[in-house]
């Protein structure tokens, strides 16, 4: 080894790289920074300030965008053509990975690398690669973890919140075939040089796309660990899944994007990596893929197009903020919401998707609608408004109840008297202290009557949030559960975090 | 089906074309007029004002840059002259004992010569030869050698362009990155930087344009700050002039 690189006739970059070598190094290397992390304690950050002067820039600009978006994304495609990018438009969910699975035919693909990306959660790209014989590695360390559990991400930045350190490092342990100790740097350490192995191996990078710059043709992504950089870099080809909403005008705009989406998302300045990719490598380039593809996926986005009560729905920059902040998602957790978005902007989104008025019965419900969504939304989607338009519709098509809409009342009465649902909030609060007892809501009182009372009723539409999710059916019917203490304590930990305006950065 | 991979590119490009006349159109219907083919007014392009007036001077943008990276786990050196960025670089090199060095391939990383001044390592010059692997050169390498294009004082950011010349591997790969800020570089918001894509326009960019603000991190695991996740878990930014 010591005599240079003699060792270059690999077929992948794995086998040409001496990495053994370097995996040593990195031990060393990692205890010096964290050691001085610790030693050093982070220095307190000035607050940004004008943040309703942002959240309201931040709107406009999403609302132009979306107001014309035929125009926006004929401008990308044109663009992103130009630098060499093969575009693909994709109504379905299945269109997008008919797509997807052609490319990797195409390219004999023998594994592809992911980075996170909600859109291939919505389109279950993951078995789709795996039935057609491609193995598919998520390589955020979140995500890993809960691949290897078999499980989706319950929350949208920080997939696996639900679980401890002691089950990952129980699934790290059985994917390394040797015992790891729970301690977050080792397991983090092993699944750096088990993902490196991936990385350099890969036939395919795969990426979501956090913003699309218009009037240049490219892709933006934001990331903390460098794996989206890694899965943009090393593979020969790339394959972009873009939702139709993702564009954005200009660099410009992105910088208010930029300020808006990491602080909302993890109280970060910036994110680690902020990458703006400009089609493939270009010929005389040593990296970058060869080959890029982004396919535009509708997916039932465009039907919020027109719609006055939805259409601000894309909008979203996908930051998460709105699960934070929702008293109701930190009592059930993300997997209770059943669809690939959870929280408020699940509890709006998946069912605006799907069109589907069996599902606002349930998932609709699952809001105290108190605001607190609305408040901490960085483009100031009006989410609680939303989720009141589902409940009226769901009623107005013969699926409500009569308790649910004696309480809709109710609710109307305190919004309108309330201002800014401020009251309402603090009520919400209160309310919950008050009736949980031993980690549960009995009592079928104030703001939660309605809510708890049509969760037993019997009369199930006919493919349930209930029937998809057999353990919230029994937690429902024996009182809700509070969320698991543990992770209680984190999601806390994180918004105090943030208060402090450190973060630490997931993902 | 197409013979080639070329063949079959071409033909998903023209059901593309013909699938996007359909998609847009289908979303001008939902908006509820007819196709906008001309740029609309957007008066709110960009950050407000306010924002846009906001400058630090030098030694704030310095300070603030400082204290931005190092809140972060990142390490900054303030340098006066290319020699100094030299030694300081031989210096850490032979503290953590680095075997493979690899820098870009640009003339004032020529003139710091690395080469002469860290004996025990080998240092590769990136694409500097055809024959050459240079993902799995950057991926073994233990320090990459970067000058930052640019810098942005009030977030804490290096910003990297690739070239044929400079690898987006180097600052990626590597477990230590070093990267040299000219002083005139370091401005004070993203926006100072970002309006040179906007007016170069499409033509005038590169493939890979990072912007990278501390060290690899993530907190998924219990919320615990882990460091060199994916990319290098040793960052320093060497402030120099």
């Amino acid at each position: 080894m010591s005599s240079g690189h003699g060792h270059s006739d690999g077929a992948t970059v794995k086998e040409r790289a001496d990495l053994a070598l370097n995996n040593d190094f990195l031990r060393k290397a990692v205890k010096f920074t964290t050691e001085r992390l610790k030693g050093g304690k982070l220095k307190a950050t000035e607050e940004h300030g004008n943040w309703e002067e942002w959240r309201e820039r931040g709107k406009q600009i999403r609302l132009h965008t979306i107001a014309h978006l035929d125009y926006y994304l004929n401008l990308f495609v044109d663009n992103a053509r130009a630098n060499g990018v093969h575009v693909h438009f994709a109504d379905t969910a299945e269109e997008a990975v008919h797509i997807s699975l052609s490319i990797a035919e195409r390219k004999q693909a023998k594994s592809v690398v992911k980075s996170k990306s909600m859109v291939t959660e919505e389109l279950h790209l993951n078995h789709a690669l795996e039935s057609i014989g491609v193995e598919a590695v998520e390589t955020d360390l979140g995500e890993y973890i809960i691949q290897l559990a078999g499980e989706t991400p319950s929350h949208i930045i920080i997939p696996a919140i639900h679980k401890n350190r002691y089950q990952i490092a129980d699934l790290l342990s059985e994917d390394a075939g040797e015992k790891l100790e729970p301690d977050t740097s080792i397991l983090a350490g092993y699944v750096r040089r088990k993902l490196r192995a991936k990385f350099l191996e890969a036939d395919i990078g795969m990426t979501g796309c956090n913003f699309a710059i218009a009037e240049t043709g490219s892709m933006v992504l934001f990331e903390n660990e460098g794996n989206a950089r890694m899965v943009t870099t090393v593979p020969k080809t790339q394959i972009t899944l873009m939702g139709m909403e993702r564009i954005i005008p200009s660099w410009a705009d992105l910088e208010v994007m930029a300020t808006l989406l990491p602080r909302s998302a993890t109280g970060q300045k910036l994110t680690v990596y902020m990458s703006g990719i400009t089609g493939p490598r270009r010929s005389a380039d040593a990296d970058g893929p060869d080959e890029m593809h982004i396919i535009i996926v509708d997916n039932g986005r465009s039907l919020q197009l027109g719609d006055p009560e939805f259409q601000e729905l894309l909008n979203c920059i996908r930051c998460g903020a709105c699960l934070n902040a929702c008293p109701v998602y930190r009592h059930i957790g993300g997997h209770a919401y059943g669809g690939t978005y959870s929280g408020p902007i699940g509890a709006v989104l998946t069912p605006s998707l799907q069109k589907n008025v069996a599902e606002w019965d349930d998932i609709a419900n699952a809001s105290s609608l108190c605001g607190a969504c609305y408040e901490a939304c960085p483009v100031k989607i009006p989410l609680h408004e939303m989720l009141i338009y589902l409940r009226r519709r769901k009623i107005e098509s013969g699926h409500g109840d009569k308790v649910e809409a004696i309480g809709m009342k109710g609710f109307a009465t305190v919004m309108s008297k309330s201002g800014r649902f401020k009251a309402a909030l603090k009520l919400g609060k209160l309310g919950q202290k008050l009736v949980a007892r031993n980690g549960e809501i009995r009592i079928k009182i104030g703001p939660l009557k309605g809510w708890n009372s049509v969760r037993v009723t019997p009369s199930l539409p006919k493919k349930s949030f209930r029937d998809q999710w057999g353990t919230m059916e029994a937690e429902i019917r024996n009182g809700l559960k509070e969320m698991d203490p543990d992770m209680k304590n984190r999601m806390e930990a994180i918004v105090k975090d943030r208060a402090n305006g450190g973060g630490h950065g997931h993902g | 089906m197409a013979d080639t991979h070329q063949d079959w590119l071409i033909e998903m490009e023209a059901e593309s074309r013909s699938k996007q006349t359909k998609f847009i159109n289908s979303i001008s219907e939902k908006l509820r007029r007819p196709m906008v083919t001309e740029p609309p007014r957007h008066p709110f392009r960009g950050s407000p004002d306010f924002w846009n007036d906001y400058e630090l001077n030098e030694e704030e943008r310095i300070e603030r840059f400082t204290t931005n990276f190092k809140s972060v786990g990142g390490h900054v050196q303030r340098l006066s002259t290319m020699e100094e960025v030299q030694r300081f670089i031989a210096d850490k090199a032979s503290e953590l004992s680095a075997k493979y060095v690899i820098r870009q391939n640009q003339p004032e990383l020529d003139e710091l010569g690395l080469e002469g001044a860290l004996p025990g390592a080998q240092v590769s010059v990136w694409n500097s030869d055809p024959e050459q692997h240079w993902k799995a050169r950057a991926a073994e390498a233990d320090i990459g050698v970067v000058i930052a294009d640019y810098a942005a004082a009030y977030t804490g950011s290096i910003t990297v362009l690739s070239s044929k010349d400079k690898g987006r591997s180097v600052s990626l790969l590597p477990t230590v990155l070093m990267a040299i800020i000219p002083v005139e570089r370091l401005k004070t918001r993203l926006g100072e930087i970002m309006v040179h894509f906007d007016e170069g326009g499409r033509d005038s960019l590169p493939a890979g344009i990072h912007f990278i603000s501390g060290p690899s991190r993530s907190a998924d695991i219990e919320n615990d700050l882990t460091i060199g996740v994916h990319g290098p878990g040793v960052v320093y930014a060497l402030i120099v002039g």
